[in-house]
């Protein structure tokens, strides 16, 4: 098997897709490209496929495998855990891996957008890349770039990320030190997409202690530190590219 | 795990026909029990003590509540024996994921925008408006009241209208596209994104005839007709109380 991961700065879905490769110890070759500045439209060697133009995550890293380019953080992990006998990433009972595919799924869907709205708000990217086929991302490219925030959206991002810190708060009410039962893939994805809110969001870390020490544990996990020391600039949790779109149906 | 198995489903459709066809595929009895949607029956309290969010599907497996209509199929994959309905291979696996995320989060909700301006808006505007109105109070999730809203009152703007339509006429385009490449959506073997996108597609013939059809987009109405010769698919829609469900009748036509 050859595999090439092809990962922005360790940073929202990058970041969960290096912790789950180094947690999982299967070996895919590390590319580092500059998603922030579109390198994926076009930089990725030889892969032209609907799942790269039109990844529901958008600008997130590609695991090309045997020339297969993947993409979508949650499910690369998927991969890389079913690739490991698939239960290190995931827990092994049926119901307790429908926990964290519900959880991947509400995170994605309600938090990974206001994030990524918050951030590229905040540290707008420079160009509209070339070559974007899919039109709806190469809009959310326009309006970063533009910098038209609509305040209502930014407004909604800041909600929608404090009921995410408020979920994480409540699952970890019993005292427990992850999300699921031992760390892994709710852990690396929700960390990913939370842990550079507290200066966009700041009043949805407020009061929320439990939430606090988990991503300090998140943060000092081995996997994490080794994906985060991949850095190429001193605050990597600030560099963003237009992610999901905002829900466009309730 | 074992115990009873009761799912809460409208028609066989969208989410609701998600786990209904991946448990029939798999073999597992349960009992149905149907909510009838464009009666709110789903945001009554009997149903919200199940999924206080109160959308519809969700299932109960014992004691357990499981939502959430992909993850669900999953687990019913994962948790009974029966034929398996994810491939063995890994990289199938996550193309199987990536396919039911970009058809639940891309093109579903622009088929929901439509289907709810056109069917199910007109259909509420004739009852009456104050029970209408004290029905969407009480539901719970506060995007979804704004999208009944609009829903009701015609209030979908001329630009996301045109944006869904965009996505659906796209969205068939790389289904055909991706079915031309494989017998099944997503992998060598029928799978849960043969069901997922059943669910999504199988109304597009009789609704837009002029698109999909087998000049144009022969390898989806292949894969269409595949499906809905299957017993499972057969039995599901049989749950189905409404005339929704006849949309599968144009399916029985053979290729000209
Ligand atoms: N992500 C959920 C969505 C469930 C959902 O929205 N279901 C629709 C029916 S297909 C619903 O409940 N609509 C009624 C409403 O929103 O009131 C899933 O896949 O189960």
């Amino acid at each position: 098997m050859n595999a090439i991961l092809y990962h922005g700065e360790p940073n929202g879905p990058s970041l969960a897709v290096l912790a789950a490769a180094f947690e999982t110890g299967v070996q895919v070759a590390l590319r580092r490209i500059d998603l922030a500045a579109g390198e994926r439209h076009g930089g990725i060697p030889g892969a032209q496929a609907p799942e790269l133009d039109y990844s529901v995550e958008g600008e997130g890293p590609v695991l090309v495998v045997d020339g297969v380019a993947m993409t979508d953080s949650v499910f690369l992990a998927c991969y890389l855990d079913d690739v490991a006998g698939g239960a290190i990433l995931r827990p092994a009972d049926p119901y307790a891996r429908w926990q964290v595919m519900a959880w991947c799924r509400w995170l994605v869907e309600r938090v990974a957008p206001a994030a990524a709205y918050l951030g590229t708000a905040a540290m707008p990217p420079r160009t509209v890349p070339v070559g974007i086929a899919n039109a709806d991302l190469a809009e959310r490219w326009e309006q970063a770039v533009t910098g038209r925030c609509d305040a209502a959206l930014l407004a909604d991002s800041r909600a929608k990320t404090a009921a995410g810190v408020t979920r994480v708060e409540a699952q970890l009410a019993d005292g427990r030190d992850w999300l699921f039962g031992a760390i892994g893939l709710a852990d690396f994805e929700t960390y990913g997409w939370l842990c550079g809110m507290a200066p966009l969001a700041a009043e949805a870390l407020v009061g929320r202690p439990r939430t606090a020490a988990w991503l300090a544990r998140v943060k000092a996990h081995p996997s994490v530190a080794r994906a985060l020391a991949l850095a190429t600039v001193p605050e990597p949790e600030k560099v963003w590219a237009p992610g999901p779109e905002i829900n466009r149906w309730g | 795990m074992t115990g009873r198995v009761t799912l809460y489903h409208w028609e066989p459709n969208a989410n609701s026909g998600k786990p209904m066809l991946a448990l029939v595929e798999k073999g597992v009895s349960f009992d149905s029990h149907y909510l009838d949607m464009l009666g709110f029956d789903h945001h009554r309290p009997a149903y919200l003590a199940i999924n206080p969010e109160g959308t519809i599907p969700a299932m109960t497996h014992g004691g357990r509540v499981l939502t959430e209509s992909t993850a669900i199929m999953e687990y019913v994959d994962e948790a009974f024996a029966g034929p398996p309905l994810m491939p063995a291979d890994p990289v199938e696996r996550w193309r199987v994921r990536w396919w039911m995320k970009f058809m639940d989060q891309w093109l579903a909700p622009s088929f929901s925008m439509i289907g709810w301006s056109v069917f199910v808006g007109p259909a509420m505007r004739q009852r009456d408006p104050a029970e209408i109105e004290a029905a969407i109070e009480r539901i719970p999730l506060p995007e979804r009241r704004t999208s009944w809203r609009k829903a009701v009152y015609g209030l979908f703007g001329e630009e996301e209208m045109a944006e869904s339509r965009r996505r659906v006429a796209l969205g068939i385009d790389l289904l055909e596209a991706e079915l031309g490449k494989r017998e099944w959506l997503a992998s060598d073997g029928f799978s849960l994104a043969d069901i997922n996108g059943f669910n999504l597609a199988y109304g597009l013939p009789a609704t837009r005839p002029e698109a999909v059809n087998d000049q144009q987009t022969p390898n989806l109405i292949r894969w269409l007709r595949a499906i809905y010769a299957r017993p499972a698919t057969r039995a599901c829609w049989a749950l189905g109380r409404t005339d929704m469900a006849k949309r599968l009748a144009v399916l029985e036509e053979q290729p000209a």
